[in-house]
């Protein structure tokens, strides 16, 4: 779906912003782009949207060179999810999704009332102006402007920002169901959670240039200390001893009367960063 | 397809307008101006319609037999106190020093106000030895009419035409939806293209209002296709500067200041020049002098010809929309 080689992109004569990235989205893989704030990250979602020109290197998308793909019809395969809720604050949620869906074609357009529903937007400000929503709620009728259309390849900028714990898991949900159906996912965050939580594969981005790039899964893996860390009751007192992974080939080694837990000692997405990129994400 | 997404552009922008009151405070500079002329100006300047008075300074005497409506001086002194405290305010002066007469006016340059020189010379001479040069066929009130209508309009599109468009858009720049129509399956173009498009109809049809109602049903079917000639190539500059200011700085207090300077770069100057005495010869190099000029003779009548006015206003408009173009594209890939 996405093929990046060598993407560059310099924002005057000495603001280089991406250093030579290299990366690809399979079709229906949620791919997450993960970077602390000016690493480049929305320079890159700009690129691949086409609302930046003047990159280097090659890019392509649904099979084609980007530079020649931008047209109208790539518009209509794409959905994007900005950072903030950008809307019209003087319309209402059904007017905003009207009018921006009203540039697609209607065969490939979803009801938006239905859309709002599975977002649990409120029915009751359906018809009132976009100025008098909480956060969340604008971020709700972002979300469906991006989804209306049904795009084949989705670009989620920091999609659970505004929400409130329950919104984000819904939102977590939504996105996974679009990848049921097919759609290619873009997910541009510093949340780690979400990362860890959605995305087939993630890249790290620091400074303009990919850090690392693998499964979430297996990057935890990768950067495991590999020890265990056992909390345990014996003859009446508390105890916390820290075990080799193969240590536990045979069970526990050491007596114990109750186990309280058993940490696997694995590192956080985060802990991972700040190791390849020697910062923190936010 | 494209049909279709302009028509949604010019509907959502209609709305911008609505809710903006522009069409509310379009229709109320009509009905101000309209009153304004047809209750005020016309009349207070008929009763400033008198006989002009003219003071004659010439001290070798040259000239026999003058006029007994022409009042002598005896030094150039006198003469400018005389054309100060002239009551009227519309005093012709005539200084004879050097053989031929010289026309000194207080209000009103020369060029502009033909009619109070030719009255002052015709007093020099004799009855019958003097026939008055007929410039045009309009009464005193319709020249009044047609040219307050003129400035009033000229004002209207440079100000509130220009303002209007910045009022609508930095809305739009501040709620972050002019970067979503980046990634929509539209003409980007097509944006700027309806708001232009808007803007241009509304400055039309206001002006054609302006000169029905103050110039009179009959006068205007003649001169409403050179006057709409001008209204457009006028709105169109002003909506594309107004459109290109509002991508080019960051907000409305930012925008109102570069606004001043606009404003009065664009019009103080071109009154002074067009309706007053004082005189500017760098003024035919001022691009708004002949934009009004040449809305003031199509009121008139007599619509420019010179087709390098026209390629000049083109090129002028060309320009714009390029600058527009490239600006409305910056905006649109900026970060949030």
């Amino acid at each position: 779906m996405i093929e990046v080689k060598n993407l560059t992109f310099s924002y005057g004569k000495d603001k280089q912003a991406l250093h030579g990235l290299n990366f690809t989205v399979e079709d229906g893989e949620i791919f997450g782009f993960l970077g602390p704030n000016g690493s480049g990250k929305s320079t890159t979602q700009k690129i691949l949207t086409g609302i930046l020109k003047g990159h280097g290197g090659m890019v392509s998308l649904f099979g084609k060179d980007i530079r020649s793909v931008h047209t109208q019809e790539f518009f209509q395969k794409i959905g994007v999810l900005f950072e903030f809720p950008y809307l019209y604050a003087n319309l209402s949620a059904l007017d905003n999704l009207h009018y921006f869906s009203s540039f697609y074609p209607k065969e490939q357009l979803r009801d938006a009332e239905e859309v709002l529903d599975e977002l649990e937007f409120k029915r009751d400000f359906l018809r009132k102006p976009v100025s008098s929503y909480s956060k969340g709620m604008r971020q709700r009728v972002s979300m469906a402007r991006a989804l209306i259309s049904n795009p084949k390849l989705l670009f989620l900028d920091e999609p659970t920002s505004g929400l409130d714990p329950t919104g984000a898991v819904l939102f977590r949900r939504i996105i996974e169901n679009e990848r049921r159906k097919g759609t290619t996912v873009f997910v541009t965050t510093h949340n780690m959670l979400d990362a860890d939580l959605l995305c087939d594969r993630v890249a790290f981005i620091s400074n303009g240039n990919i850090v690392a790039l693998d499964t979430p899964k297996n990057l935890k893996e990768q950067n495991s200390n590999h020890r265990i860390v056992v909390d345990y009751l014996y003859q009446g007192r508390r105890e916390e001893k820290t075990l080799e992974a193969p240590e536990l080939k045979s069970g526990i080694p050491f007596a114990y009367d109750e186990l309280i837990s058993v940490h696997s000692q694995e590192p956080t997405l985060e802990d991972i960063f700040i190791r390849y990129a020697g910062r923190r994400l936010s | 397809m494209s049909w279709k997404s302009l028509y949604s552009l010019l509907k959502k922008d209609c709305r911008m307008m609505a809710s903006g009151k522009f069409f509310f405070v379009a229709l109320s500079s009509l009905l101000l101006y309209t009153l304004f002329i047809n209750f005020g100006y016309v009349k207070f300047m008929d009763a400033n319609a008198n006989i002009y008075n003219v003071y004659l300074y010439d001290p070798a005497e040259t000239l026999g037999q003058v006029s007994p409506l022409v009042y002598q001086v005896d030094s150039p002194e006198e003469l400018d106190e005389a054309l100060a405290m002239d009551t009227a305010g519309s005093g012709v002066g005539i200084s004879i020093t050097s053989g031929k007469p010289d026309v000194i006016l207080y209000r009103g340059a020369e060029k502009a106000d033909c009619h109070r020189v030719d009255y002052a010379l015709s007093l020099l001479h004799s009855a019958g030895e003097y026939t008055p040069e007929i410039v045009g066929s309009n009464t005193l009130e319709m020249k009044q009419r047609r040219e307050i209508t003129c400035e009033l309009l000229f004002i209207e599109i440079v100000a509130v035409g220009f303002l209007g468009i910045a009022s609508v858009l930095f809305k739009e720049k501040q709620m972050g939806v002019i970067r979503v129509h980046a990634i929509m399956p539209l003409p980007k173009n097509l944006f700027i293209f309806s708001k232009i498009f808007l803007f241009l109809l509304t400055d039309l049809v206001f002006a054609a209002l302006m000169a029905l109602l103050n110039v009179g049903f009959a006068e205007t079917g003649s001169i409403l296709p050179a006057v709409l000639v001008q209204t457009a190539i006028l709105s169109l500059i002003m909506a594309l500067s107004g459109f290109g200011c509002t991508m080019v700085f960051k907000d409305f207090k930012q925008f109102s200041l570069a606004y001043l300077v606009i404003a009065l770069f664009a019009a103080t100057p071109v009154f002074l020049s067009a309706n007053t005495s004082i005189k500017m010869s760098w003024i035919d190099w001022h691009p708004f002098y002949h934009v009004y000029m040449g809305l003031k003779n199509a009121f008139f009548g007599t619509p420019v010809t010179s087709s390098a006015y026209y390629i000049c206003t083109v090129c002028a408009i060309v320009l714009l929309c390029g600058i527009v173009g490239a600006a409305f594209r910056k905006e649109m890939g900026k970060e949030g």
